[in-house]
């Protein structure tokens, strides 16, 4: 809609792009040794056809998934680097970054600006004041007496007992997190009690649970991390903030959106996902349906479903009240008056005077609604299962059937990456295209060329799709159960390799085309238009990634028309780039093995 | 029994209660149960409650002093932060609380809530409600409350 966006969107585009480019050789710290295997899988892609490894590497570049133990070594980290800058002790250094949320820049900030101030708030003294000088002491709790050098006191000096301050330790740790917060148990005195006074004097299941909570607190209280929400998952994901799209994936393979996080849903944005899964839970959907296949007793009010024979109604006990389902009215007060026992004229006239009109109009519009929303719910739990299943055989693949494919066709494991490959891109699919249900259903019922637009990209989302999930499922079965000539195992392999890249870029393509919303149909687009807009759509934003795919390069957005011959780069002649769907092709094809389009 | 294992804390706490009362308060532990006290605080002078007398009860948990003890009034008061059956809003009641506070400070406070009402963290929302839209009013019920519940008669 607005041009001024557009371009911007498209800048922001295309600078991401050339980062990924130029780093593609500088895997970043800490996420190599991890993530080897996964890129030696894409190297094999690689090398065949395009640069499907991109999104991988673009999406790895903006969040980390963490371990425990990287989070302790993190925590630890910043820890020392507070205590060495302020000279501070280390539990000093601990209190004040939990007080400022991890933040050691913030911690920083305020120490320098106001030193006093921020010791006083979390209670840190300057200077240490010792115990009183008397041969024995009493505890300030148990009121016993004991010898001064068997007490210990925080650095205010209040003395307790080492069985008291234990009591006092543990209780605090078993009341929950506060324990992070622990002050010296005299009431005037806000001195901190910190993670050296733990470790000197809890019981081992104290110490370990108090640690337990400094790590979560961690991850909870820092803006830059969030655990996982997988169930049972143990891993957090660090953000780098503003960088791009919110969807991670964690080590465990859950997808999720790091600003919300609810499962992985783009194209669609946090809000939508919250209002279509409060809709899908809520019982909204209940009271549109009672709404409109119910009407209320007129006198006990309880919603009543007429689902068969005449006007008289008689409500259920204890009500019993009996009434007529036209005009509510109660059923004494019919007969020849009101013009027969089974025709209500009160009704009718009334309803000629249209005084019924806005109650039905309320009931016919609800049953539209859910009739509606019934369409786009069922499509979206159907890709939802469809993506469940899809990631079952996907296991199923990994666990045995790569094994014998590898023995079948005597190809080593590592060479059947593709197959694993195409799966992944099948599971992807699936939750992109989940989601465009939700999209559509809120999509503006009078913007009709978008709409139109929108549904001609689902539907061919849609057949690539199913063309990708025929190859990997059906056609693979061939060579599972049978030694095939190796030759025709290379064909399968360069097409079910070429779909997945095909796919994958009409999905990409397709995620910002409705993440930008659809901003290339203009409201004044005819209907006849919107199928040029759905091309020269596709183009543009094609173009929007160079190194995606080889006919991408040669794509210069504009019109459909536009020649793009992969063929005629002349970069290799072996292969040719088929102009519908940019799948490649060996030379020997007359037809494009994708699509079945003549070269 | 009850009374076989008690903390010598506890024991202290009650000689020292018995030995040096606080002004305007007294404290005695129940024969049968020496972690139950009975209270009785004088109504501060200058609030709604002088000239009454207030009867509490006082537990000391198993957990004390790690936890903090259980307070109520038992006579009727009219009082922002003490609900109709006499269970007392006082932060050192919960998560203020500290094991080294006593039964002693757990008193004075709660005679320092007489004096100064606090209605804007009330227990009891109709009379909190009362005190803000009328605190003429409201004294005068609980003076009459007063007179009515927490004099000798």
């Amino acid at each position: 809609m607005d041009p001024e966006e557009d371009m911007h969107d498209a800048r922001g585009e295309s600078s991401q792009e050339e980062e990924d480019f130029y780093s593609e050789g500088y895997p970043s710290d800490g996420e190599d040794e991890d993530d080897d295997g996964d890129d030696a899988g894409y190297d094999f892609v690689d090398n065949d056809s395009d640069d499907p490894s991109t999104d991988v590497r673009r999406l790895q570049q903006n969040y980390t998934t963490l371990n425990e133990e990287n989070i302790s070594q993190r925590q630890a980290d910043d820890i020392n680097r507070v205590s060495t800058v302020l000279s501070i002790k280390r539990w000093e250094a601990c209190v004040l970054l939990r007080h400022y949320n991890w933040s050691v820049s913030k911690v920083h900030d305020e120490w320098f600006a106001d030193e006093e101030n921020v010791r006083k708030t979390v209670g840190l003294l300057e200077k240490h004041i010792e115990m009183p000088n008397k041969r024995e002491l009493t505890c300030g709790i148990c009121f016993e007496n004991y010898p001064r050098d068997t007490m210990k006191a925080s650095p205010c000096g209040h003395p307790f007992c080492f069985s008291c301050w234990r009591g006092y330790i543990s209780t605090s740790i078993n009341d929950g997190p506060g324990c992070l917060m622990l002050r010296c148990p005299d009431p005037t005195c806000r001195a901190a009690v910190g993670l050296d006074m733990v470790d000197s004097m809890a019981s081992r299941e104290d110490r370990e649970k108090y640690a337990r909570y400094l790590r979560r607190s961690y991850v909870e209280d820092n803006r830059k991390t969030k655990w996982c929400p997988a169930p049972g998952c143990e891993y957090a994901v660090e953000f780098v903030m503003g960088s791009g799209s919110y969807d991670v994936c964690c080590k465990c393979s859950y997808s999720f959106c790091w600003n919300c996080t609810e499962e992985a849903h783009r194209p669609v944005d946090c809000g939508t996902v919250a209002r279509w899964i409060l809709k899908n839970s809520a019982e909204s959907e209940n009271m549109n349906w009672i709404l409109a296949n119910s009407k209320p007793c007129p006198k006990c009010k309880r919603p009543i479903e007429k689902n068969q024979g005449c006007m008289h109604i008689t409500c259920t006990p204890p009500c019993k009240f009996e009434f007529c389902w036209l005009c509510l009215g109660p059923w004494t007060e019919h007969g020849e008056r009101t013009g027969g026992f089974y025709a209500c004229n009160r009704y009718e006239s009334a309803k000629q005077e249209g005084a019924y009109d806005e109650s039905e109009r309320r009931r016919e519009m609800a049953k539209n609604s859910l009739e509606r929303y019934t369409h786009y719910y069922e499509r979206w739990a159907a890709n939802q299962s469809s993506r469940q299943k899809a990631l079952t055989d996907l296991q199923a693949l990994q666990n045995e059937k790569l094994e014998k494919l590898s023995d079948r066709q005597s190809q080593p494991e590592s060479q059947l990456k593709f197959i694993t490959d195409a799966w992944l891109q099948i599971v992807e699919c699936r939750r992109v295209l989940k989601w465009t249900y939700a999209y559509g259903f809120y999509l503006h019922e009078n913007e009709h060329a978008k709409r139109q637009f929108f549904e001609y990209l689902q539907g061919e989302a849609e057949s690539g799709l199913e063309r990708l999930h025929q190859c990997a499922e059906k056609e693979l079965q061939v060579y599972l159960e049978a030694e095939t000539p190796l030759k025709d195992f290379n064909d399968f392999r360069t097409k079910l390799a070429g779909l997945t890249s095909v796919t994958r870029n009409y999905f990409e393509n397709l995620v910002r085309a409705l993440e930008s919303g659809l901003n290339d149909v203009g409201p004044s687009n005819s209907q006849a238009g919107s199928n040029q807009a759905a091309c020269s759509k596709s183009s543009s934003s094609k173009s929007l990634a160079p190194g995606k795919s080889k006919s991408g390069k040669s794509r210069t957005g504009g019109a459909a028309t536009s020649s793009r011959s992969g063929s005629s780069r002349g970069m290799d002649d072996s292969i040719w780039t088929c102009d519908s769907c940019t799948c490649t092709n060996p030379k020997s094809n007359s037809h494009c093995q994708a699509c079945d389009r003549h070269r | 029994m009850a009374n076989s294992n008690l903390p010598r804390r506890i024991i202290k706490e009650t000689q020292r209660l018995l030995s040096e009362p606080a002004p305007g308060i007294s404290a005695s532990p129940s024969e049968e149960n020496m972690r139950y006290f009975n209270v009785m605080i004088l109504g501060p002078t200058q609030s709604p409650y002088e000239g009454g007398v207030f009867k509490l009860e006082l537990f000391l948990p198993e957990e004390y002093p790690m936890a903090p003890p259980k307070v109520r009034f038992l006579t009727k008061i009219y009082h922002p932060n003490i609900d109709k059956l006499g269970r007392i809003c006082l932060d050192i009641l919960k998560d203020k609380w500290s094991p080294a506070l006593q039964i002693r400070t757990v008193l004075l406070s709660i005679q320092a809530l007489l004096s100064a009402p606090n209605p804007d963290d009330p227990l009891s929302d109709n009379v909190a409600k009362h005190w803000k839209a009328n605190e003429t009013e409201a004294v005068e019920t609980a003076k009459e409350w007063t007179r009515l519940y927490a004099t000798g008669a």
